[in-house]
């Protein structure tokens, strides 16, 4: 059984179960939560893309969403100008990234920790002001993506956000399986070596530099999904789409996720969608006092975070390993 | 350990699987329109979406207290029809996504009936792609932004402008700044943006053409290199009038940077960043106001001798105590007032339909503060169409020139700008909506 | 003529304000080698306790002091109460992501909570010397007697704080407890009282940074304050151009910075702020990745 599922059939059952639940979770929720259902797996895309980066070669990026914007960006390109099929335009859109991404990526080898920070903090500034410059990037007000109808088959009156929720979660069901079987390849050991100490997986004769640039480039893959994703459950993109936020939040979700396990994702991504429905709610019951309902979502979530940081630094699935551990050892004495 | 979290998880979706494939005999949700939602025997629900929070919010976040003291004001006099009026507000710090994800939540879970007021052109561009209030047919009544796009019956059917439209207003502009202030030097700082780019196509058509031009990026306001940056530029070319056309902060960043430079043309401030109230937080004192120019379609906030305003006046402090009365409380309790007179139009028989047909039909004939014509029809959803130009003194009170409103009415398109004869029809008795 | 005279002038004003807030980062930096995002909340709420105090006081000056005083005490508290517990568990990968993203909580609890106080209050700081630029022979120039004052402090905090790293025993306690802690706790230096001192000057600074700019502005002062969020991006872009492990550096590096946008901004396209902010930063650091005043690869402190 455990070669089973430690094989690639193991791991395509698991996440071909997966997805035949939320094919019937889908079915059984409200329209609202449906279309949060594919928010939540454009998030789950866009925070496995930092956990690959951060979590497994250890290179900090801030400036994720510039990324998810090229994605997103990308792929409404590759409708509104070539008419592509939509499936045809994701894969537009994280090849577009990559490639943008391996440019990042032989860059960001060269520089450390902070300084790498910066420079991609400066990316997220700057990079979506460009669609002001050209006009065939549609400006501040941005350019419509339409995915289209759901297909015929389905009847008139299928839910154009339940089709969503489809291509959302088939794609990062999809990009999670794929993840899941490069970390745990020899291109993840390689990264993990990399992550624990550089100087010692030179000396190892594994090649640094290309490395942590092929993790920059997949990352930007993937987050290039995300922003795809993004913009069909916005049905736009613009600048204000990709504010620096983002950027923090997907980070934030890396975080609660445990930067450097993946099956955390979904607690990261859940807490990303959840929070601030959960702020909401909470201030109401305070009373509807302007100041405070404005200014309460982004307090707690400010607050979790910084009680995740310091009591679960490595999230809480990890927590929960080395708990597991210590108890199985203190049991095998 | 990994493994045997994979073996439970894996057994357990399979057992969940098997129960839910017996279950599944029970059929999707279908997606289906209703028509009376948010309506019920004696209420009616309805939303607004806008910057409460964020850069973007100063001024803005003061307008669904105002909406909601006009509402509260004729709840307390028998409602519309019977019945009674409440609004669901939802900050979208002026991110088209969180716009979405708000306007969502209004209609699947709040229910409401209509939108009214929301604010923002990349905002509302965002909601009418994907929610679509036109394919679901919800009324997206009177939306806060300039945008000239929103009058287009075929691209946003359930959509309303209300305010005059960019283009309109940077028309309007070349043609007072023709009469009153020929043969000057002039200058023009505009959002390097759609917003900033409809001016310029507007003030193109209008036939003024600018000696200094001075483009900022979005944002690029708030630090200290750029404001200085654009009065060296202005003075450099030795513009006499300057026009403007930016948000309120750069506006505040503009008159700060000149004063620091002993720069001091004649300005001229767009209506987007024309606000007193926003300039002033922002940090300019009151005297730097004197002689500042704008335009505006609605009476002086201070002009206590329109009968609006006084009724506006009166329910701000009675309903909305606290809120100093300015420009945006005087907008937002207009546009309260309008959907007030449109629900009324739409009949006792409640319905989305009913309202939308209501507008297009009648709206041209409802009472408003507006000091032009409002002209939405079966094929055009535009909204007012005009402006007149006012003076700020040392208190930053905008008083209109010579002391009367004159008007100048134009379209969005090549149409001439020529002065209005329009007359605004008098209030309806104590400001209530006519059945 | 006058236009590149004001030109220049602007580009260093401004990158005055940018190098304050560049130090303040790069304090911290070599203090306790974190990134500290939260510098700009602190910075925000020094200001506001800065406005309080000149509400009671009636003067710049004595509000400007107790601002970096009280500033230095937050500062201090909030590397006692998070940051020591955040650098005992920090350990694996998490290490070098977990201080950015503590930082950044942190940075939104300050901002929220100053909104819910004191949200939608008119608070401007007036500047208190004049802010309208000299006056040579008819022109205007874009430098003011606070603008001067705003570039002698940078200098002045530049060489004090120069001086206290590199000359002094404190500094030196400072310098090893970040770079090798447990090496310097053999030594017998009290690496934690040491790093929140390290966290107290860069409190003081950022305050400085506060109290100066906003005058600087148009003076007003909010919550959500985009000129603070602005002065941060910039301002670390700044201490990164410069290297991050050098005072010295972090002028440089805002002084650069300043005036290269400006130049850009008069000269080539008003548009390009923040790509430019951008592409400056890339080519420093691809012709020297460790920032200009940045000593090369091998430990420094």
């Amino acid at each position: 059984m455990h070669k089973l599922i430690h094989s690639n059939i193991g791991r395509l059952l698991f996440f071909g179960a997966l997805g035949c639940l939320l094919f019937l979770a889908g079915n059984r929720v409200d329209e609202l939560r449906v279309y949060q259902g594919a928010t939540l797996a454009m998030f789950v895309v866009a925070i496995s893309s930092i956990i690959l980066l951060t979590g497994y070669s250890g290179q900090v990026s801030l400036g994720h969403g510039a990324l998810l914007a090229i994605g997103g960006y990308s792929a409404v390109l590759a409708r509104n100008y070539w008419s592509l099929p939509i499936w045809l335009c994701f894969a537009v859109a994280v090849l577009a990234t990559a490639a943008a991404g391996s440019v990042l990526g032989t860059a960001a080898a060269r520089l450390s920790g902070p300084y790498l920070a910066g420079t991609t903090l400066a990316l997220a500034v700057g990079l979506p002001s460009i669609a002001n410059q050209f006009s065939f990037l549609g400006g501040e007000q941005g350019l419509l993506f339409d995915v289209g109808a759901p297909p015929a088959f389905l009847g008139a009156d299928f839910s154009p956000y339940k089709w969503y929720f489809w291509i959302a979660s088939s794609a990062a069901l999809i990009a999670l399986w794929w993840l899941q079987n490069i970390l745990r390849s020899r291109y993840g050991r390689t990264w993990r070596a990399v992550r624990g100490n550089e100087v010692a997986a030179e000396l190892s004769g594994i090649h640094v530099g290309k490395a942590k640039t092929l993790a920059f480039t997949l990352s930007a893959g993937l987050a290039g999904l995300g922003g795809a994703l993004l913009a069909m459950t916005i049905g736009t993109v613009s600048p204000s789409a990709f504010p620096l936020t983002l950027s923090f939040s997907l980070l934030t979700g890396a975080v609660l996720s445990g930067v450097t396990t993946l099956p955390g994702v979904m607690i990261g991504a859940v807490t990303l969608v959840a929070t601030p429905e959960i702020a909401n709610a909470i201030s109401h019951r305070l009373g509807d006092s302007g100041a405070v309902t404005s200014n309460l979502p982004g307090l707690l979530v400010s607050a979790l975070l910084i009680l995740v940081v310091m009591l679960v630094p490595n999230g809480p699935v990890e927590q929960l390993r080395s708990i597991r551990t210590r108890r199985s050892v203190s049991t095998s004495r | 350990m990994i493994g045997t979290n994979r073996r439970k998880l894996l057994v357990a979706s399979a057992v969940l699987v098997t129960g839910a494939l017996t279950l599944s005999a029970i059929p999707a949700q279908a997606f289906s329109v209703r028509n009376e939602v948010g309506v019920t025997s004696n209420s009616i629900k309805l939303g607004i979406t806008l910057p409460m929070t964020g850069a973007a919010s100063p001024g803005y976040n003061k307008i669904p207290g105002a909406m909601k003291a006009y509402f509260d004001y004729v709840n307390a006099n028998g409602g519309v029809n019977g019945r009674k009026i409440t609004l669901v507000v939802k900050d979208d710090a002026y991110t088209p996504t969180a716009s979405v994800q708000a306007t969502n939540e209004l209609i699947l879970q709040d229910k409401v009936f209509a939108m009214v007021g929301a604010l923002g052109t990349a905002n509302n561009k965002a909601v009418a792609a994907l929610v679509n209030p036109g394919r679901r047919g919800i009324p997206d009544l009177f939306v806060n932004t300039g945008f000239s796009g929103f009058a287009d019956k075929k691209a946003y059917p359930t959509t309303f402008s209300l305010f005059p439209s960019y283009i309109m207003e940077a028309k309007i502009m070349s043609m007072y700044i023709k009469e009153n202030f020929p043969g000057k030097k002039l200058g023009l700082l505009y959002q390097a943006d759609d917003f900033g780019r409809d001016a310029l196509a507007g003030f193109k058509t209008g036939g003024v053409t600018f000696d200094v031009t001075v483009p900022y990026a979005p944002l690029s306001q708030a630090t200290p290199t750029t404001p200085p940056t654009w009065i060296t530029k202005l003075q450099a070319g030795g513009a006499e009038v300057v026009v403007l056309f930016g948000v309120s902060s750069a506006t505040a960043a503009a008159l700060g940077a000149a004063y620091a430079m002993k720069y001091h043309p004649q300005w001229i401030l767009g209506s987007v960043g024309g606000d007193a109230t926003a300039i002033k937080l922002a940090g300019v004192p009151a005297p730097l106001f004197t002689g500042v120019q704008t335009a505006s379609f609605l009476p002086a906030p201070a002009d206590t001798t329109d009968e609006y305003v006084k009724l506006f006046q009166t329910i701000n402090t009675k309903y909305n105590p606290g809120a100093t009365f300015d420009n945006n409380i005087l907008a937002g309790m207009n546009t309260a007032f309008v959907t007030v007179q449109a629900i009324a139009a739409a009949g006792k028989n409640l319905t989305r339909k009913g309202l939308i047909t209501a507008i297009e039909t009648k709206g041209s004939t409802f009472a408003s503060a507006g000091l032009t014509p409002m002209a939405p029809t079966a094929t055009s959803h535009a909204g007012y169409n005009g402006y007149w130009f006012g003076t700020y003194d040392g208190t930053a009170t905008l008083k209109p020139n010579g002391g009367v409103y004159t008007v100048y009415t134009t379209d969005s398109g090549a149409g001439a700008v020529a002065k209005s004869t329009y007359k605004r029809p008098a209030m309806p008795v104590n400001g209530l909506p006519t059945n | 003529m006058f236009t590149f005279i004001d030109t220049l002038l602007i580009g260093l004003t401004s990158g005055a304000v940018y190098s304050l807030m560049a130090i303040a980062l790069v304090l911290v930096w070599r203090s306790t080698r974190v990134v500290n995002f939260a510098q700009a909340g602190q910075a925000l709420l020094s200001t506001y306790i800065g406005y309080e105090c000149m509400g009671r006081f009636h003067s710049f000056w004595i509000a400007l002091a107790l601002a970096m005083i009280l500033g230095a005490g937050v500062s201090a508290l909030i590397e006692m109460l998070f940051m020591r517990t955040l650098f005992k568990r920090n350990t694996g990968p998490i290490a070098g992501v977990a201080p950015i993203i503590a930082t950044l909580g942190l940075l939104g609890i300050i901002r929220g909570g100053i909104g819910i106080f004191m949200g939608g209050k008119e608070t401007i700081i007036r500047p208190p010397l004049s802010n309208v630029g000299f006056t040579i022979s008819g022109h205007t120039f874009a430098l003011s007697p606070f603008k001067l004052v705003i570039l002698s402090a940078v200098l002045i905090m530049m060489i004090l704080l120069s001086l206290i790293f590199t000359k002094t025993n404190i500094g030196l306690a400072l310098r090893a407890s970040a770079y090798a802690p447990e090496i310097a706790r053999l030594a017998g230096v009290k690496v934690d009282a040491i790093r929140t001192l390290g966290w107290a000057i860069a409190g003081a600074a950022g305050a400085a940074a506060g109290m100066l700019q906003t005058p600087n502005g148009t003076g007003a002062l909010s919550p959500d304050s985009l000129e603070f969020s602005l002065l941060l991006v910039f301002g670390f872009i700044a201490a990164v151009i410069g290297g991050l492990e050098s005072l010295v550096g972090a002028v440089i590096g805002g002084l650069l910075l300043g005036l290269v946008l400006a130049i850009v901004l008069m000269y080539v396209n008003a548009t390009l702020l923040f790509m430019t902010a951008f592409v400056l930063l890339i080519v420093v650091l691809l012709v020297r990745p460790q920032g200009i005043m940045g000593k090369k690869a091998g430990r420094r402190a």
